[in-house]
């Protein structure tokens, strides 16, 4: 099967910019929010929304990077990197309204370990979540507040999302698994 | 115009000097360090929180704050009680005076005192809880003493520990491939320095991490960082260092040692008034040798818990007390000094390249 192209860059900027807009629409003070990327690919998209709303509200969120491999709950089983990645949060997270920034909604895992993850940092006054796609099969009760795209999916499917910041290139794109290359 | 501040200690005592640093009102226990130098340490050292120290040397801030001579991020301590602050410090590195670093910290400082005279009064009663202020009166400041919670019965380690990893810059010169963790339960910059220097790639954990999360990042050797409080408040870390040491080679310094001990059954308790200071000797019972030792802990490690083929190495040649640990098997000992001195004599820094070699030596196994 041929990779479908689900978004374009076209298409990625007006998502974000919509997502901009609603996360602006539904907190009221923006200077409790504070913008975190989860390790990597939410990192640009979590600069990006900020830099959205800055140009949108003149609101200047904080943005910070969250690395949360050791919350992962296959720690034991899978073969990771034994590396620390940065970890970096602008300024304390007690009180705070964390957005939390991932490309792929998928089993909802990761958002999982990533809250788990933030709690050890802190208390935030609440934790929402932000995808640029979601694409189903949640194997947890978890679901994300603000969402770019819906991509129903198959299982046998990968969902790929390519940033200019991390892969020169603004794409999302459906392959069937045998030809996704290498799962990131 | 000088301000006026008091000291009070719970017995009752009042000693009164003139306020330098922050204004504000300092709770804590009352330790003293006999360290003729190294201040800057002293303050930005972990293991102070939660102290109220008095340096027994009578002139302090004589050689001013430097951006260098830092072992944590900020200033830990609860106050500084000091005999002569230094307003106009001279060294070559000086950048700001102890009062203005003091003041930048919100620590309240206070000068003035015959701080040889409450240090024997320390020595005979016992360190106890004191409080500076420079708005209360005697009777106010005593009151305040009495409500708050006693040291050793607070936690302190969450508080100093780092919140998230974090990587020390790599010494890009030698390389010798080992990856060495710092479980951070009130790390000193030294040892990170230290072992960097030696090639060892180092990366700093925060204390509240599962075994399982530590073992993921597959280190070659742990250390057991120093830190501030009652080490029998610690059951949670306590059970970590006892899965690690089945594990991994590990290195316990000053509270490491206490947790080593602790995970091996013995119990630890409170002394009358600590080790503080950069001239304590130790005895190492295998070859009669003597060191000279940096130290700085209030809780000492009661020897007959002691199982499970950990025994003592050293001792404390003033008062007996346990000074070091190592397992008969296991690739783990520890040692109650600070082996990264800061300040303090640097005899013991050999203990980090002995480290090394255990770990390079239960590599090959």
């Amino acid at each position: 099967m041929e990779p479908i192209i689900i978004l374009n860059r076209e298409d990625i900027r007006r998502t974000l910019g919509r997502m901009a807009h609603e996360i602006i629409e539904t907190n009221k003070n923006l200077s409790k929010i504070i913008m975190i990327g989860m390790r990597t690919r939410g990192v640009p998209l979590a600069n990006r929304l900020a830099a959205y709303i800055k140009a949108y509200e003149e609101a200047r969120i904080p943005v910070g990077v969250l690395d949360f491999s050791l919350y992962r709950d296959d720690l034991g089983s899978r073969d990771l990197q034994p590396a620390v990645k940065s970890t970096s949060i602008p300024s304390g997270i007690d009180g705070k309204v964390v957005i939390l920034v991932d490309d792929v909604l998928f089993t909802g895992r990761s958002a999982r370990a990533a809250m788990d993850a933030l709690i050890d940092l802190g208390r935030p006054s609440a934790i929402k979540l932000a995808v640029l796609v979601d694409r189903g099969h949640r194997e947890l009760p978890i679901r994300a507040d603000y969402v770019g795209k819906n991509i129903p999916s198959s299982k046998d499917e990968e969902v790929q999302v390519k940033l200019s910041e991390t892969d020169n290139l603004d794409e999302v794109s459906i392959y069937k698994n045998s030809e996704a290359g290498k799962c990131l | 115009m000088e301000k006026r501040a008091i000291l009070v200690l719970e017995d009752g005592s009042i000693y009164e000097g003139y306020s330098f640093g922050s204004s504000n009102d300092g709770v804590g226990e009352v330790v003293f360090n006999t360290s003729m130098t190294g201040y800057q340490e002293i303050l930005t050292d972990p293991s102070y929180a939660g102290q109220i120290v008095i340096p027994t040397y009578p002139l302090i801030g004589n050689y001013g704050i430097n951006d260098i001579d830092i072992e944590s991020c900020r200033i830990q301590v609860n106050g500084f009680v000091v005999r002569e602050a230094c307003s106009q410090p001279s060294h070559y590195m000086a950048g700001q005076t102890l009062d203005e670093y003091l003041s930048g910290g919100n620590t309240p400082g206070i000068y003035g005192l015959d701080t040889r005279s409450i240090t024997r009064k320390l020595r005979d009663k016992g360190v106890m809880m004191g409080i500076i202020s420079t708005v209360l009166s005697p009777a106010e400041a005593l009151e305040v003493l009495k409500s708050s919670p006693r040291y050793e019965q607070q936690e302190f380690i969450s508080k100093v520990s780092t919140a998230f990893p974090y990587d020390w810059p790599e010494n890009k010169e030698s390389d010798n491939g080992l990856r060495i963790l710092v479980l951070d339960c009130g790390m000193k910059y030294s040892i990170l320095r230290i072992m960097s220097r030696l090639g060892v790639k180092m990366s700093v954990i925060p204390c509240h991490l599962s075994p399982m999360q530590i073992m993921s990042l597959k280190p070659d050797g742990i250390i057991l960082s120093p830190g501030p409080g009652n080490p029998q408040l610690m059951d949670d870390i306590v059970f970590t260092v006892r899965e690690l040491a089945d594990k991994v080679p590990l290195m316990g310094i000053c509270l490491g040692n206490q947790l080593i001990a602790r995970a091996f059954g013995a119990s630890t308790y409170k002394m009358k008034f600590g080790h503080r200071g950069g001239n304590q000797p130790v005895l190492e019972l295998e070859n009669g040798q003597v060191h000279i030792t940096a130290q700085n802990h209030g809780f000492a490690v009661d020897p007959d818990g002691l199982a499970d083929g950990l025994e003592v190495s050293f001792v404390n040649v003033n008062d007996g007390t346990v000074e070091g640990l190592i397992h008969k098997e296991l690739p783990v000992f520890s040692v109650q000094y600070h082996s990264e001195a800061s300040p303090g004599p640097l005899d013991s820094t050999y203990l980090f390249n002995k480290f090394v070699a255990m770990i390079k030596a239960s590599n090959c196994k």
